[in-house]
């Protein structure tokens, strides 16, 4: 695993711009930069990130099979009362999964370890999947890179694949919230998965769905919604007004009930407690847990809904704590060993690892000036090549 | 290999929601009654009668369904409703337009994915007959091509009460995250 300065292509943004890809600059900052790739062998992908990513799975939903059985642990994740039945029957019906992105802290070397799991709603997916591609494509093409590349990314043909074999009867309806590019461009981008894969689909904007007297869900032309890929957190649809609706509504959803068990971050306490010692894991406790406080060589507080790097915290031998401000953390929190991300010429650089209907299937990088992967880190492609 | 292989093409149709490119299109039969099923189609009277049967019961349950005569007569036209057997949950009316054709697939041309539906013609386009989900179909009766989006069956329109039931955490999380994602 090596961080490789490159040319960029120069006409990459007018490229992003004219597929859609809006937000490849953020707050006046690059987003997507292909000023570096990094380069791993076959041996790095298939050993140390995809057969683990496929390994991790498996230990998750053993997690899932004992946590709907378990009210306690159930009240652990803060799952509301209300939706326990509900989860439990969504694992128990077997409602497919469609993605997923673990987070692991890898060097090249040695077991990359598992920092959480995006499981509901994982973002960086037209990037890493089609802007990617394209890349690789392109700097093979110009002599950016060496030809005889690889890359470890078959995301968009899986998402096909499975829109493929989901069953799905009638119309797919997507959703995602007003006033985010980024969501509504990822969004459109699984839509065109799906519409690649004959389905029928229709996008909304999650605000405007409505209900009928009967307690079904509608669209902006009242025609019922069957089934519902929705980027939007399971915990915020229990919340929302509607949510008291959901168990009886009828809709199938993507991803299913059963997934907020896995992107929650009480997680990580629930596998080390069920595989503890093992090479993927990191020790990890809920906050209540005095263990919790014995954890050495730092710690990272998480709340167990916090996405994008905010509200957590972060303690280091022979450093100054490091916080994130954000919304989140009122629902309690996990306390996770700290194993520190790699840090190629200055950058920290996280890896994400897709998972397609439970296939691993893809991989992207994340850089960030700071040990904390938040929202304003940087995308870089990777290329494998022995 | 560990990427993609057909992803090219995707990417290269830029516009993301260009739909209509890779459609293919469903042989599909449209007959108005019975007879012209199986007289002008020269289908099978039992196949006629089991999808005219299945397409009457589609209709009462995927029909538009309206609260007054009045509305349902301004989208169909007069005396162009009838009375649901469904009513409001206050024990209303509830109206919808007459079934005015059917539509299955073309049992001659070997196996068919089309969802019999019954079908209707519009005020404002009377000479085309439409499905449940207003999808133009054909303006004849007869063997037909359409496109096979309009073979699924139709999903209920139904009556929206009320709106923007979901939404609010995000909002109140808004301006501090980028993305509702992670």
């Amino acid at each position: 695993m090596q961080r490789i300065a490159i040319d960029e292509r120069d006409d990459w943004k007018s490229q992003a711009e004219a597929l859609g890809f809006n937000f490849h600059t953020m707050y006046g900052e690059p987003y997507w930069d292909e000023t570096a790739c990094y380069r791993f062998t076959l041996r790095q992908i298939e050993d140390d990130i995809e057969d683990p990513t496929g390994d991790i799975e498996k230990m998750c939903f053993q997690v899932v099979d004992r946590a709907v059985e378990s009210e306690e642990i159930m009240a652990k994740l803060a799952i509301p009362e209300f939706f326990r039945d509900y989860v439990r029957a969504s694992w128990l019906n077997k409602e497919k999964n469609f993605y997923g992105r673990l987070d692991l802290s890898y060097n090249g070397q040695g077991p990359a370890k598992l920092l959480e799991y995006n499981a509901d709603t994982p973002t960086a997916l037209y990037e890493s999947a089609a802007f990617q591609w394209l890349w690789l494509e392109q700097a093979m093409e110009r002599e950016i890179i060496p030809a005889g590349c690889d890359q470890f990314n078959s995301i968009h043909e899986r998402m096909v694949e499975a829109f493929g074999q989901f069953g799905i009867a009638g119309r797919l309806h997507l959703a995602s919230c007003k006033g985010s590019d980024e969501d509504e461009g990822t969004v459109r981008y699984v839509e065109e998965c799906a519409v690649q894969a004959g389905l029928d689909t229709a996008f909304l904007y999650i605000e405007d769905i409505g209900i009928s007297e009967d307690g079904h869900f509608t669209d902006t032309d009242d025609m019922g919604i069957a089934t519902l890929f929705k980027l939007y957190p399971w915990e915020w649809m229990m919340t929302d007004e509607f949510g008291q609706s959901i168990p009886d509504s009828g809709v199938t959803f993507i991803e299913p009930a059963w997934k907020a068990v896995l992107s929650n971050k009480g997680l990580l306490p629930l596998l080390w407690e069920m595989f503890e010692g093992h090479p993927n894991l990191l020790p990890a406790y809920f906050a209540d847990d005095p263990r919790a406080a014995d954890l050495e060589g730092g710690a990272v507080r998480k709340p167990l809904f916090s996405r994008e790097g905010a509200n957590i915290e972060m303690t280091r031998p022979g450093a100054a704590p490091l916080s994130v401000d954000g919304p989140y953390g009122e629902e309690g929190h996990i306390v996770q060993a700290l194993h520190p991300l790699p840090v190629f010429e200055g950058n920290h650089t996280v890896i994400g690892s897709w998972l397609v209907a439970s296939q691993p299937c893809g991989l992207c990088i994340r850089e960030d000036d700071s040990p904390i992967t938040k929202d304003s880190s940087r995308f870089l492609p990777h290329v494998i090549y022995d | 290999m560990k990427r993609s292989r057909s992803l090219k093409l995707a990417l290269m149709s830029a516009s993301v929601l260009t739909v209509a490119a890779c459609d293919k299109p469903e042989e599909v039969a449209i007959f108005e009654n019975l007879e012209q099923c199986i007289n002008e189609a020269g289908f099978e009277r039992e196949v006629c009668e089991a999808h005219l049967n299945t397409a009457k019961q589609e209709h009462v349950r995927v029909s538009p369904k309206y609260t007054s005569a009045a509305d349902c007569e301004a989208d169909f036209g007069a005396a162009q409703c009838e009375v649901a057997p469904q009513q409001t949950s206050s024990g209303g009316s509830v109206f919808m337009p007459l079934m005015m054709g059917y539509m299955m697939g073309n049992m001659l041309a070997g196996n068919s994915r089309v969802a019999t539906q019954p079908l209707y013609r519009s005020k404002d386009n009377p000479g085309n007959f439409r499905t449940a989900d207003n999808q133009k179909v054909a303006g004849k009766t007869g063997i037909s091509k359409v496109p096979s989006s309009v073979t699924k069956a139709p999903t209920t329109k139904t009556r929206t009460t009320r709106r923007n039931g979901f939404g609010a955490t995000a909002a109140r999380n808004a301006g501090r995250v980028r993305s509702f994602g992670g």
